[in-house]
């Protein structure tokens, strides 16, 4: 009988919840479709699609000028890019390392694990006394991507280090006696047995690196990535095609989940269980 | 020829291996007998090379391999739950040694093709070769570890309780096969197992493994009917092991061992005078099917068991707690000098 009620009313937590959840991004969504006379709020003047026009410089000449996200995109998306490569081999690595109790693996983990529980700020504004100190520039491609690195890269590593905890050696063993060597049957089998955990290791170091902004605010130099200049706009004033570009961002966004959910499904299909004995012969 | 001297290995305080000696010849199935934590996978994984001994020395030919990676030692290793890989299909899981060896890898795909597919017929999964190995059922799994393990022709074959994860029926089975196969390629086959049954059914020769050592090693009847040591007659499981004082009629020092099969039971008293008596009090039997078992305790505490055959009963109607004697010829009884 309890469960009579309870059913319709976790459903209608749940939703109300979502809906919760994506509430801002909804009404950016609408707001970004507001008509050139419009301002950044309701009510919706008029549907246009003029904001993207103006975002990707199609509109005339306006009182507004072109959001200056174009160069700091490309450069966000190639330091998220760098973090990810870097950050998933190190964190495949150090994960390998610690299949095996070594002298030192119990602090060397949780020194691992403190590049993501510091305060963002901090590490930035040290990061950034340290290079003036050493007298180095600070640029997004040299300071900021080493912190990018020290976030993203325990992500990574617990990532598969959880993976690794499920691995079963024994196939490892088996290549090993068939001849291969350690490095071909790394190739071979443990990495594509591995393989839906590096994705994610590389969706979460992208995600993380791309719109990090703490960090990134003391480090990057004169040249800014996207979360700044976005941040930069504000202190002017803020029209609709900020809203035309998180629309634009969300939907890469989703196009990447998207890319990822593909990967891991023709990944792990292979791995469809077969229940039930059959005969033998 | 696989040999094994003085090898021992330990974990923390904990000994698994105590100095065994151990020959393998060519071109025979040699089965290890030991139970749960005797130390049999480890022994195993010794040889395979997965881990070092911590003394001793293991050579094949006289050549030493310990010490040896174990991609080099040309050594198979047929894995307790298989270990086969689960992206790929099973004839790339039997052609990946082929092709991925270190040593004398093929390159050629029709070699390839055609060694696999013969593995493949050795092992009877003709026509299984483009299926997932998730999509095959245990047995088949079975088979292509050891199609996986046989096609690279290696100079002997590990099997780590290789039956283990099968069920009776296909286990009987697979038993047979896997003498067959043997016998057709000619390698050695060193199969570990805890069941004395597969022991001896498969073994042109069995070795008992306990305390961390071979405690002996001989063929299936000379090993069943004649162990030489009590461990020994522990493990074949029909031998009941017990002080020689418990015996009158003939005082009989140390421990001492007669078959399930060789003792009767009789009334107090009345027992044959010319046979050996134990003293022991009834406590419950067990059906098994064709074999019905019977349990004794002696006057020290010794668990005894008596078998007894559907189709030749011979002992009396017994009665939960009453004492009996149990009896034996003389020539029944094995004595072990110098036995732990």
């Amino acid at each position: 009988m309890q469960s009579g009620i309870l059913r319709p009313a976790l459903a209608t937590y749940t939703a109300l919840f979502l809906l919760f959840l994506y509430g801002p991004m909804i009404v950016l969504a609408i707001l970004s479709f507001q008509s050139i006379d419009g301002g950044p709020q309701f009510p919706i003047r008029d549907w246009s699609t003029y904001w993207y026009q103006h975002l990707l410089g199609l509109a005339e000449s306006s009182r507004v000028s072109q959001l200056p996200v174009g160069e700091s995109l490309v450069r966000s998306m190639m330091l998220a890019f760098m973090t990810t490569v870097v950050s998933t081999i190190l964190g495949v690595m150090s994960a390998e390392a610690f299949r095996t109790k070594f002298k030192g693996s119990g602090p060397a983990f949780y020194l691992i694990i403190l590049g993501m529980m510091v305060p963002g700020v901090l590490v930035g504004l040290g990061m950034a006394l340290l290079s003036n100190t050493l007298g180095i520039g600070r640029a997004w491609w040299s300071t900021s991507f080493v912190l990018h690195v020290v976030y993203t890269y325990p992500f990574a590593f617990l990532i598969m280090l959880a993976i690794f905890n499920r691995f079963d050696r024994t196939v490892e063993e088996a290549s090993l006696s068939l001849g291969v060597t350690p490095a071909q049957t790394f190739r071979r089998v443990t990495f594509p047995i591995i393989f839906p955990g590096v994705l994610s290791a590389m969706l979460f170091s992208f995600t993380l690196s791309y719109d990090e902004f703490a960090r990134t605010l003391f480090t990057a130099g004169r040249d800014l990535t996207l979360p700044l200049s976005i941040y930069g706009t504000f202190s002017v004033e803020i029209y609709p095609n900020l809203f035309a570009f998180g629309v634009l961002t969300t939907l890469f966004s989703f196009t990447l989940l998207v890319i990822y959910g593909l990967l891991m499904k023709r990944f792990t299909a292979k791995a469809s269980r077969f229940s039930g004995q059959e005969d033998a012969a | 020829m696989l040999t094994l001297s003085r090898i021992s290995r330990s974990y923390g305080d904990t000994v698994a291996l105590d100095g065994v000696d151990f020959v393998v010849p060519d071109d025979t199935y040699m089965s290890l007998l030991g139970a749960s934590g005797s130390g049999k996978t480890t022994l195993l994984r010794l040889i395979a090379g997965f881990e070092e001994p911590d003394h001793g020395e293991i050579s094949i030919h006289q050549t030493r391999i310990d010490g040896q990676a174990p991609h080099l030692r040309d050594i198979g290793f047929v894995f307790q739950n298989f270990a086969l890989f689960p992206h790929l299909s099973v004839a790339d899981n039997v052609a990946f040694g082929l092709r991925y060896r270190a040593n004398k890898a093929l390159n050629n795909d029709t070699e390839i093709k055609d060694r696999t597919q013969e593995a493949l017929v050795l092992v009877g999964l003709d026509g299984f070769g483009h299926r997932g190995v998730s999509a095959i059922s245990g047995g088949q799994r079975q088979r292509v570890a050891l199609a996986r393990t046989l096609v690279c022709e290696p100079r002997i074959v590990l099997l780590d309780e290789p039956l283990g994860a099968l069920d009776a029926n296909l286990r009987a089975r697979m038993c047979d096969e896997l003498r067959a196969i043997r016998q057709r390629l000619g390698v050695s086959f060193l199969h570990v197992t805890g069941s004395e049954t597969e022991a001896l059914t498969m073994g042109d020769e069995v070795a008992v493994l306990a305390n961390g050592r071979i405690t002996q090693s001989d063929t299936p009847d000379t090993l069943f009917s004649q162990p030489r040591t009590a461990e020994a007659a522990r493990h074949m499981n029909a031998w009941n092991t017990f002080d020689g004082t418990l015996c009158d009629g003939m005082s009989v020092k140390g421990e001492i061992a007669v078959r399930f099969d060789q003792m009767d039971v009789s009334a107090q008293g009345r027992a044959p005078k010319d046979h050996l008596r134990v003293h022991a009090q009834y406590l419950t039997g067990e059906f098994n099917g064709p074999t019905a078992l019977s349990f004794f305790r002696a006057a020290d505490g010794t668990l005894l068991q008596i078998i007894d055959h559907l189709s030749q009963p011979r002992l009396p109607d017994l009665i939960e707690g009453q004492h009996y004697d149990l009896h034996f010829p003389s020539n029944a009884l094995r004595q072990f000098h110098g036995a732990v």
